[in-house]
């Protein structure tokens, strides 16, 4: 466990060694609310109560993806600048060294979603400490949840990374577009709720707004929105361990 | 017990065979070399011995533990310098030594002094401050070998230790890899370089396309070519031609240059066949003015058992 610690804590100095992404993504969020979210509030206030808020807590779910993704991406980085062969020659296990991994997207999503989520929270004058604990778990939940699947989908990485690039590019497209993040469920035409149904990020950001206390009339049930984040954060953690441990190889030399 | 045991491994990359059913053992405390050329297997083999890579089929064992089966036990008690060093761009080699230190429960008092003298061994202390990515190809690779000196495992692999490494740097690396064995640890260092292999190898093993061609002792390697030793003597007076034929009669290939006072003689084991031929000289009362003796290189022993010569190679 010791062992597993050390290699997160390396990988998270690295992170906090570009701090500047930070700043940077914290100033975008906060540009991205203070014009696109305040303006689509007054278009859609009639419809939507508060939108400002739904769509704040609906950005943070991205960031949440992104950071997930980033995940994924810093694993396949690993691989193919050859820091992956010496990670991968540690005395960890290959589930140790996930753990590692997932450590250290938690530690991103944590460092890129805290702030925005304090500020968003102090603006609407609903800053409290077990609000902000709890959407803090269950987007926590969600992250690991996003990471599993980035792992799972990285082994595509070791056969091209331009197919990984372009697989990614996709699933974001699908999987951001096709769920609540901006607009709620209630809303949709029925030929579109049923694909947003099957993106986690429909559970994630719903579960966030309701443990903050946004109209459940506008939501999933709370109960199966924890229970799909929480199943997936199991799933695909285990499916990417198996995949860690049973077919990524470090690198292909003759 | 072997260090190192492999029986039947095999690789396959696609319809690339990397390894074809090689069976190789390391002897406890020794270091063996791995001599080959690029594609041979060298690399497919230390990868799968150090767990990062699988085996197709066949069974590898490091300290008699399973690589497979239990890999994490395996890289607890191995080390391995890549070939390649990259990554860890934005690290001080300092940070990434501490870092290799941390991760194999080097004693944190030592830790530091430990770190310093091998990064002054190897000349690194000067660019402990520099990031990685502004190391030269060379430093980074001392930095790859300071790894596994620090960590002195039980099993160090070194792939490929001084590519890119000035000759003053080769002879460093080279001494304190011994150094590592004398200090206890079994040594595989693969390379395609003859002079290394003929300055580290307790034993040498040449692999060839994916298998295993031959394994031995350099002397014993060389020894194997028949006629590989050349010895070349001068004589004060010609050659008297009795003596000629009796030397033929020696075993091997004796033949009189044109100056006529002098002999070639290609044999197998130069230090049995000279002390035959000066008493032969001796009775035939031929006095000897010099005598020159040529070994074969490794080269020559790769060329004599493969049919290819290493340079050739791809």
């Amino acid at each position: 466990m010791n062992r597993v610690l050390t290699l997160a804590a390396y990988n998270v100095s690295t992170l906090l060694s570009e701090r500047t992404w930070f700043f940077l993504a914290w100033a975008l969020f906060g540009l991205q609310i203070a014009v696109y979210g305040s303006l689509m509030s007054k278009l859609v206030s009639t419809a939507v109560p508060n939108y400002l808020f739904f769509y704040a807590i609906g950005l943070m779910v991205i960031t949440v993806f992104d950071s997930g993704a980033d995940v994924g991406r810093h694993f396949v980085e690993h691989a193919h600048e050859g820091e992956l062969p010496y990670f991968l020659s540690l005395p960890v296990s290959r589930g140790g060294f996930l753990a590692a991994q997932a450590i250290y997207g938690v530690a991103n999503t944590m460092i890129k979603v805290l702030p925005p989520l304090l500020g968003v929270l102090w603006f609407v004058g609903d800053l409290t400490i077990q609000g902000a604990v709890f959407a803090l778990i269950s987007m926590f939940l969600l992250g690991l949840g996003i990471t599993g699947i980035m792992v799972s989908m990285s082994f595509i990485a070791f056969k091209s990374v331009d197919i990984y690039s372009a697989f990614l590019a996709g699933l974001s497209a699908l999987i951001v577009r096709f769920s609540t993040v901006f607009y709620p469920l209630i809303f949709m035409p029925s030929f579109y709720s049923p694909i947003s149904v099957l993106s986690p990020l429909t559970y994630g950001a719903d579960l966030t707004r309701w443990v903050l206390g946004f109209d459940p009339n506008f939501l999933l049930n709370p109960i199966i929105a924890a229970a799909v984040v929480t199943g997936v954060a199991v799933g695909t953690l285990s499916l990417s361990a198996k995949i860690v441990d049973k077919v990524i190889e470090g690198v292909k030399a003759a | 017990m072997f260090a190192v045991e492999t029986l039947n491994l095999a690789k396959r990359y696609g319809k690339t065979d990397a390894l074809r059913g090689l069976n190789f053992t390391v002897n406890e405390g020794e270091i063996m070399v791995i001599l080959g050329p690029n594609g041979s297997g060298k690399t497919t083999l230390l990868m799968i011995l150090c767990t990062i890579l699988k085996p197709t089929s066949g069974t590898a064992k490091v300290v008699g533990i399973d690589v497979v089966e239990e890999g994490t036990k395996v890289r607890e008690v191995m080390g391995i310098a890549f070939q390649e060093a990259r990554g860890f761009w934005r690290h001080k080699p300092s940070s990434i030594l501490r870092f290799h230190a941390s991760m194999f429960d080097i004693d944190p008092a030592k830790r530091q002094d430990l770190i310093e003298r091998t990064m002054k061994d190897l000349e690194l202390w000067e660019s402990r401050d520099k990031m990685f990515m502004h190391l030269s190809g060379g430093q980074a690779k001392r930095l790859e070998t300071a790894k596994v000196l620090i960590q002195q495992p039980k099993l160090a692999i070194f792939d490929e230790p001084t590519s890119q490494v000035d000759l003053r740097g080769k002879r460093k690396i080279w001494d304190k890899i011994r150094e590592l064995r004398d200090q206890g640890s079994t040594i595989i260092v693969a390379t395609n370089e003859v002079r290394e292999a003929e300055y580290l190898a307790d034993r040498v093993t040449i692999l060839h396309e994916g298998n295993r061609v031959v394994c031995d002792t350099i002397p014993k390697l060389k020894d194997a070519i028949a006629g590989g030793d050349i010895v070349e003597v001068d004589f004060e007076d010609p050659v008297p031609e009795k003596l000629v034929q009796d030397l033929n009669g020696l075993g091997g290939e004796v033949s009189l240059l044109p100056e006529s006072n002098q002999l070639r003689a290609k044999v197998s084991k130069a230090e049995d066949w000279v002390p035959r031929m000066t008493s032969a000289s001796y009775v035939a009362g031929a006095k000897i003015a010099s005598i020159r003796i040529t070994e074969p290189s490794l080269d020559d022993v790769f060329l004599h058992f493969t049919g290819k010569a290493l340079a050739d190679q791809p």
